[in-house]
């Protein structure tokens, strides 16, 4: 999450390109979630959209904490 | 009633999800903002400017740019010829004047031998011991004279005064060069350190002794050191001398306030070997605070030698 990652030699934060990366994931997530019918079982979708961009961006800072060091 | 139940089951499916995120977010958020870490970190070292200590033109130039040079190592020779002429000159004086105290004394020595007889008197005496004296000190001062003309012809040798690198050069063989006016700029590659700026709401978490690392721009390895000091004063950009010497402050409200930048000196333990240090290079500085309290031995040791001063400060 602290650093920066050179894209080709463009220094960018590392936290941007997570937040990035966890919003195009919850983009699919969100279509899979469709597909399966989950959204049937939710009170506030975009509340519950906000909760998982969270958790995965969080999951995302700790697997690259993790991996890097 | 089923579709209440499920109504329920479904806003507590939600608000779980919602606290979940809630917590996760928050450890993230706060070890993001709790970690004292800075991309304005710079490695640096002390660049002593080299100038001669005698005017006159470059007779050569015996180091190339970027070169390595220890201390010690001649850097610039300039022209002695003007230097040894001095010295040849002032050795002449110091033979003159040699030559006339020696006289002085043996005319001294002669006069006390027929001091008793009559035809010298009292004062005829005197005045040979008066010339023994202005004789020895004329011969003192051509014999300074020598040394200080000695003295310039050594420093036309140029020197390293520290372990370096030589940066930018730009001198050639024929330029005139006064004495005082640095010439080249030589690296203290002894100096080499890291200086990290923390924003000032950081600083209450950072110690000296703290390990840190450090990222190069563009280095995959880590360097690795520990906080040496922290800066004690920065300027105060709020404020300027006015005239008639009063404090001109500048009247300012601003609702958004940048926190400012204070420099911390980071000591290199772990260098990799492949890994060329620039000064004025960028780095990722981060700082792993003891949460135990109790220092590593080598950092403790460094911590020691630097607070020494600090410790006579008042217990807050």
């Amino acid at each position: 999450m602290i650093g920066d990652l050179s894209l080709f030699g463009v220094f960018v934060p590392k936290l941007l390109v997570l937040l990035l990366a966890s919003y195009g994931m919850l983009l699919v997530l969100k279509k899979v979630l469709a597909r399966l019918g989950v959204y049937r079982l939710v009170w506030h979708p975009a509340l519950f959209d906000l909760s998982i961009f969270v958790i995965l961006a969080a999951t995302a800072a700790n697997v690259a904490e993790w991996y890097l060091s | 009633m089923i579709a209440r139940f499920s109504r329920l089951l479904k806003t507590a499916l939600t608000l779980t999800l919602f606290a979940i995120a809630l917590a996760v977010g928050w450890n993230s958020w706060q070890s993001y903002m709790q970690t004292p870490w800075t991309r304005d970190g710079h490695v640096r070292a002390d660049v002593v400017s080299i100038a001669p200590d005698v005017p006159g033109p470059v007779a050569a130039v015996l180091v190339s740019d970027n070169q390595t040079v220890e201390k010690g190592d001649v850097l610039v020779r300039i022209d002695p010829e003007r230097f040894q002429i001095a010295l040849d000159l002032s050795d002449a004086t110091l033979k003159d004047k040699t030559a006339a105290l020696r006289q002085a004394r043996r005319d001294a020595e002669r006069y006390h031998r027929l001091k008793n007889g009559p035809a010298i008197s009292e004062q005829n005496v005197e005045q040979a011991d008066l010339a023994v004296e202005q004789a020895s000190a004329a011969y003192d001062e051509a014999k300074a004279n020598r040394d200080l003309a000695a003295l310039n012809l050594t420093r036309t040798e140029v020197r390293a005064p520290v372990n370096g690198v030589v940066s930018n050069l730009s001198l050639n063989p024929g330029d005139y060069v006064s004495s005082g006016s640095g010439v080249l700029a030589l690296i203290d590659t002894d100096t080499l350190r890291v200086e990290g700026y923390f924003e000032e709401n950081q600083l209450p978490s950072i110690a000296v002794g703290d390990a840190v690392s450090v990222d190069l721009m563009g280095h995959p390895q880590e360097l690795r050191g520990h906080v040496e000091s922290i800066a004690a004063g920065i300027e105060d950009r709020e404020r300027t001398n006015g005239s008639n010497l009063l404090a001109d402050v500048t009247p300012t409200f601003s609702w958004v306030r940048l926190a400012q930048r204070v420099p911390v000196r980071i000591a290199l333990d772990e260098v990799p070997a492949d890994t060329r240090l620039v000064a004025g290079m960028t780095a990722t500085v981060s700082v792993h605070p003891r949460r135990d309290g109790g220092a590593p031995a080598e950092a403790s040791a460094a911590e020691s030698a630097t607070m020494r001063p600090a410790s006579a400060e008042p217990a807050r």
